[in-house]
């Protein structure tokens, strides 16, 4: 059906001429039913309007560069079909609960150093030599942290938290689900190194267990598991006898 | 964030009523110590606040609780993470034993509410 049109409503805002942002709508040819949202904003970008900023690198759901809100929802938009609003407008923003820096695009520094503050890598109390060997796991050692490790920090968890939105300082979901991935490890040893950041009041204990994170996330990761589990192993590491044991 | 921000999704505002749920039950609770107290003025002068405004709060209160409840005990599957003999307890067998210990607790303390009551 060449003549089928779908109507986006991006976003846009130039911090330079614009007090707020506005809604800007495009009528685009909708050719193919495999089409999806950034899809979509490409078009518009190449045909319609080049000023559209917005991020996207892989367009196969694996950088989590191109989060955005569609139609309300956190969502990776090289994973949002087309098909699944048509024939509503979508209507895309920016995340939700970040600065905005210009149209689709968000403020990213918050995150980028809190990711960095749980020290997400294996830590080590003394480096073995690369001449001794790797470090071997079994199969069920794996399975303790492979589901944390698939996170892609799309934010996506972020925009959904509305304990984030209302409290910045809250480490937040995919930061300690990232923790939990290295703590549980069983080749790293830096637990206590990342326990001042996730066991404080604006770590994990800030979380009232809203579980928008795991819904939203494109990756099936759990984080509000994660940010529920750390929080009962902080508690027994201070009730129990030796909980602070290495 | 706006103010209605737990109008946009059905999981925020479930959330919202979930969290909401502890506020009247505070507020029974500080009632009943009331009530505790005023019993300790000896049974003889003691009459229990029994009027049907107070009751239908109490019903409310209670499924409220137990709602509350319900939503804690659920969640239970998924923050308890136990190893028995090496292998990973599943979280219906955790759900299901945090029901069973509340409906034991339950029972156990209204047996002895009813035992010393009489």
């Amino acid at each position: 059906m060449p003549d089928k049109k779908v109507t986006i409503q991006a976003t846009r805002f130039d911090p330079d001429h614009d007090e707020k942002p506005r809604l800007q709508s495009y009528e685009i040819p909708f050719s193919d039913e495999s089409m999806v949202v950034l899809d979509a904003l490409n078009y518009i970008k190449s045909h319609v309007d080049g000023s559209l900023s917005y991020r996207w690198s892989c367009r196969m759901g694996i950088c989590g560069s191109c989060g955005m809100m569609v139609n309300g929802t956190p969502k990776l938009t090289c994973n949002a079909f087309l098909r699944e609003y048509w024939p509503r407008p979508v209507v895309v923003e920016p995340l939700n609960n970040f600065p905005l820096i210009r149209d689709l695009v968000i403020d990213m520094d918050d995150f980028m150093h809190k990711l960095k503050s749980i020290k997400p890598w294996i830590i080590r109390k003394q480096e073995i030599p690369l001449g001794s060997g790797e470090h071997r796991q079994t199969n069920d050692q794996i399975d303790e942290f492979r589901q944390f490790s698939e996170c892609i920090n799309c934010m996506l968890c972020y925009a959904a938290c509305p304990v984030y939105g209302l409290n910045n300082e809250f480490l937040g979901p995919a930061a300690t689900a990232l923790a939990r991935r290295y703590n549980l490890d069983s080749r790293d040893q830096g637990l206590t190194q990342r326990l001042p950041v996730i066991a404080d009041t604006e770590g994990v204990w800030e979380c009232s267990f809203v579980g928008e994170c795991s819904v939203v996330c494109p990756k099936g990761v759990d984080p509000a598991k994660a940010i529920q589990q750390t929080k009962l192993d902080t508690t027994m590491r201070f009730v129990l006898p030796f909980g602070n044991r290495e | 964030m706006p103010t209605s921000w737990w109008t946009r999704s059905r999981n925020y505002f479930f959330y919202v009523v979930r969290e909401f749920t502890a506020l009247p039950l505070a507020l029974w609770l500080l009632w009943l110590l009331v009530e505790i107290k005023r019993a300790g003025d000896g049974p003889a002068r003691y009459s229990p606040h029994g009027s049907a405004a107070f009751v239908v709060f109490s019903v409310v209160v209670l499924l409220f609780a137990l709602y509350h409840s319900f939503t804690f005990l659920t969640l239970a599957g998924t923050i308890i993470h136990l190893r028995v003999i090496d292998r990973p307890v599943p979280p219906s067998l955790i759900v299901l034993s945090q029901f069973g210990l509340w409906a034991v607790a339950s029972g156990v303390i209204a047996f002895v509410l009813i035992w010393f009551g009489r």
